[in-house]
């Protein structure tokens, strides 16, 4: 137990240090506003819970099994969030950390190692979902009016919930290292969750929601929430936990006790047979992650025509540079399953648009397919802003380590920059476009509304791409191992609620002139001078603002790389 | 061809390099050398512009770093201290993006691309990715890209480090043939003897100042220790805190 609390002290002493103000001068305004959002977050989850369970209420007969339910849909969804998210941080923790050199060399045994790493990870994969669970346990305990004795429950709950998920995880990852390397199983787990996960969005996606607030479909409605079965054997964790939850919300103190207790005597079973299988692979499993890294794929050996041709346009540097952009993106297997994400998001949001029940609207419905148009393009420049913070802001911090080759390359920082901007440009505005275009033509809008949509669209883009590769090199990150990690900085936020404000002002300085401009064409009416006039400025003013948003960033990233 | 004025570096409150003002001529081979934290690595990184300088001036074949650095920087070849590269590349990809930030003529790239890796002994590797490369092959391959263009200057940060006593000496004939060639060759070591060994002179820095430069015997003489090592010249000078 001593070796194991010694080999944690170091990540403890190093998140005290960091919060030292000598070390970080910012830090502790990046932690306000994380916490800040935290807060909204975790505010917005209790009341939109707090709603729904006194809405359920409200239903009669019904209310009390609708609660249930959707109680074991959220432990079911939870223990399933923690089972991928701890195989993922086990493989880390246990065969790629940079410090595992170190710490094998240190004179402990393969099993305090394990135990201390097999803690990191547990910490790191459950503290969101434990925080982010509590305010849907707490708006339980409200609605049901429960004593303390419930939030006893739901703490010895999620504490047993982690650490199942966590110890079975870390056992899969264990005997998974003595037959693949580490890095092989991390790139086969992560793209295996990641079309999981997919084929779960879609499957829910596709049975259609939508229908449930159509009054013509109730009966079906119940039949549809009768098969929405969540997974009940009482062989399973998740069971006896919800089981206890239930229990302790009714007051049947026994019952509970008896389901947290086998939950708690799974949990130390599964901690013994991990201590046995630990003390067996562990060791050989690092060894074996210790391989010579090879391609998944094998290089295009054909020595005619290639992909690199397409590019010969371009300068040589900037072509140079694009080559190497995007060789290292497509060899990067933590992008992969980023990509795949990206293409079922988008999936989803254009066949959304298809099957909105425009036609059951009490509105007229050419009034609403062009509301839904204007929205189209905010929500468009949303899921834009998205992509670019998780792909183009983090680019400046990808060059890593490596930095040192632009900078003493005889290319200046500004061309650097340009390069890297239309590098993401060109894919974005192609995608943005599209997106714009198919979800205009599902909606059947006006030409007028097509034309400003593809119009807005085209001047969004520029400075949304601008604003990430400039904030991306105004807040780099080179020792960042993992992209995302980029993204949940405080430069990522930063990028994120400035992309929201351009969005929302571009689109607000259009509200006005277009809804006259729209009904002036309904009304087959002409618009009067000052509403021209209001047009024009209206117009010109977001014109500038993107322009500005442009240049602006592109300049201070500029400087800043500079200095650095 | 390397001329360093006034040159100051200041990170916050520390000084990590004073006033440094030094002229390496054509074709010489210039050791610089320094206790740990002397500054070496940051003249080093300001030379090639990867850095700023806090006050000074660094002229690179006559023109000015900050003035012009894309012009300054097509004269050298960087090799930092540590053989940080893209990874996801292979051995060839990174030499011809090499070659193309430096312009290389890419009629002759072929060819001289696998003249290099012969001569670095990294041929049955170009099609590897560089993640799968040792720490010498790394810093082999940084060398060999560095020599893509045909630099007229080559700054180098402790080239010597990971790699085999044969590369060592390959290296070292390597410097030698670049010299004769009349490129400039400006080497940062904590490796005396290979100090003593190839460079024509040596400066030794010391809490960002240069405490003296010459060669071996001028330095002996500065030192007052008649034929001394270098090593007991550096450990005197040191020591003394004996000012140029």
């Amino acid at each position: 137990m001593k070796a194991i609390a010694v080999l944690l002290k170091p990540r403890l002493l190093s998140s005290v240090n960091s919060l030292r103000p000598e070390y970080n001068k910012n830090k502790w305004v990046s932690i306000i506003v994380f916490l800040t959002i935290g807060l909204l977050f975790w505010s917005g989850t209790f009341i939109i819970c707090y709603r729904v369970l006194l809405y359920f209420q409200s239903v009669q007969d019904f209310g009390d099994i609708l609660a249930m339910k959707l109680l074991s849909m959220v432990v079911m969804i939870f223990f399933a969030l923690l089972i991928f998210s701890n195989i993922i941080n086990c493989l880390s923790h246990l065969y790629l950390s940079q410090d595992l050199y170190l710490v094998h060399a240190q004179p402990v045994t393969a099993k305090d190692i394990f135990f201390s790493r097999w803690l990191l990870s547990t910490v790191d994969s459950s503290w969101m979902v434990i925080l982010f669970s509590l305010p849907i346990f707490l708006s339980y305990g409200i609605i049901y009016k429960a004593g303390i004795f419930f939030y006893l429950i739901v703490l010895l709950a999620t504490i047993f919930l982690s650490l199942i998920a966590s110890i079975l995880s870390s056992i899969v990852v264990l005997l998974g290292a003595t037959i693949l390397p580490a890095g092989r199983i991390r790139t086969a787990l992560v793209i295996l969750g990641v079309i999981l996960l997919l084929i779960l969005v879609l499957v829910l996606r596709l049975t259609r929601p939508e229908q449930l607030v159509n009054p013509d479909s109730f009966a079906s409605a119940v039949l549809y929430l009768n098969s929405m079965q969540t997974l009940n054997s009482p062989l399973l964790p998740t069971t006896w936990i919800v089981d206890a939850l239930k229990a302790a919300l009714n007051s049947q103190f026994s019952n509970a006790f008896f389901n947290i207790a086998l939950s708690g005597s799974c949990t130390f079973m599964f901690i013994f047979f991990a201590d046995a299988i630990a003390g067996a692979t562990y060791f050989r499993g690092f060894s074996q992650a210790q391989t010579t890294p090879q391609r998944l794929f094998a290089p295009l050996r054909y020595k005619g025509i290639s992909w690199e041709t397409l590019l010969n346009f371009l300068s040589r540097e900037a072509r140079a540079f694009a080559i190497k952009e995007i060789r290292t993106f497509f060899r990067d297997s933590t992008q992969w399953p980023q990509l795949f994400l990206m293409g079922a998001l988008i999936a989803i949001y254009l066949y959304n648009y298809s099957v909105l029940p425009l036609d059951k609207s009490p509105v007229k419905t050419f009034y609403v397919q062009n509301l839904f148009s204007f929205l189209n393009m905010g929500l468009a420049a949303f899921v834009l802003s998205a992509i670019t913070a998780r792909f183009v802001f983090p680019s400046v911090s990808m060059e890593g380590a490596s930095f040192w080759i632009v900078q003493a390359a005889p290319v200046s920082l500004k061309t650097f920059l340009w390069i890297k901007f239309f590098l993401y440009y060109i894919p974005l505005i192609i995608m943005a476009e599209a997106l714009i275009v198919i979800s205009n033509l599902l909606l059947q809008v006006s030409t007028f509304m097509m034309v400003l949509s593809i119009i807005t669209i085209f001047c969004l883009v520029p400075p949304i791409v601008a604003m990430g590769v400039g904030l991306g090199a105004v807040y780099p990150n080179f020792k960042s191992e993992n992209p995302a990690q980029a993204v949940t900085s405080f430069g990522g936020l930063l990028f994120m609620m400035l992309c929201f404000a351009l969005i929302a002002v571009v689109i607000i300085l259009e509200a006005g002139p277009v809804y006259y401009v729209f009904m002036a064409g309904i009304r087959h009416q002409s618009l009067s001078a000052s509403q021209i006039i209001w047009l024009i400025l209206s117009f010109s003013l977001a014109l500038f603002l993107c322009i500005f948003a442009v240049i602006y960033p592109m300049r201070c990233g500029e400087k800043s790389l500079g200095i650095k | 061809m390397i001329e360093l004025l006034d040159l100051t570096k200041k990170y916050g409150p520390t000084l990590a390099v004073n006033k440094l003002s030094l002229h390496v001529a054509a074709g010489e081979i210039y050791g610089f050398i320094g206790p740990n934290g002397a500054g070496k690595t940051t003249t080093i990184r300001m030379m090639g512009g990867i850095l700023a300088p806090t006050s000074g001036k660094i002229i690179i074949g006559g023109l000015d770093m900050a003035k012009n650095p894309v012009d300054a920087k097509k004269m050298i070849g960087f090799v930092p201290d540590r053989p940080f590269l893209y990874e996801k590349l292979t051995g060839m990809e990174f030499l011809r993006f090499t070659a193309d930030l430096y312009d290389v003529n890419p009629l002759s790239f072929p060819l001289k691309a696998e003249q290099l890796l012969r001569q670095f002994a990294l041929w049955d590797w170009a099609d590897e990715i560089i993640e799968a490369y040792s720490h010498g092959m790394k810093q082999r391959l940084i060398i060999a890209a560095a020599l893509m263009h045909e630099p007229r200057i080559l700054i180098i940060d402790e080239p010597m480090v990971g790699l085999d006593p044969s590369a060592v000496r390959m290296v070292k004939d390597i410097f030698r043939q670049l010299a004769a060639r009349q490129t400039t060759v400006f080497i940062s070591t904590h490796t005396l003897s290979i100090a003593e060994d190839l460079c024509d002179r040596i400066g030794l820095i010391h809490k960002g100042m240069l405490l003296a430069q010459g060669d071996v015997s001028e330095l002996q003489h500065i030192a007052k220790l008649g034929e001394a090592k270098l090593e007991e010249v550096f450990l005197t000078l040191i020591k003394e805190d004996t000012f140029l």
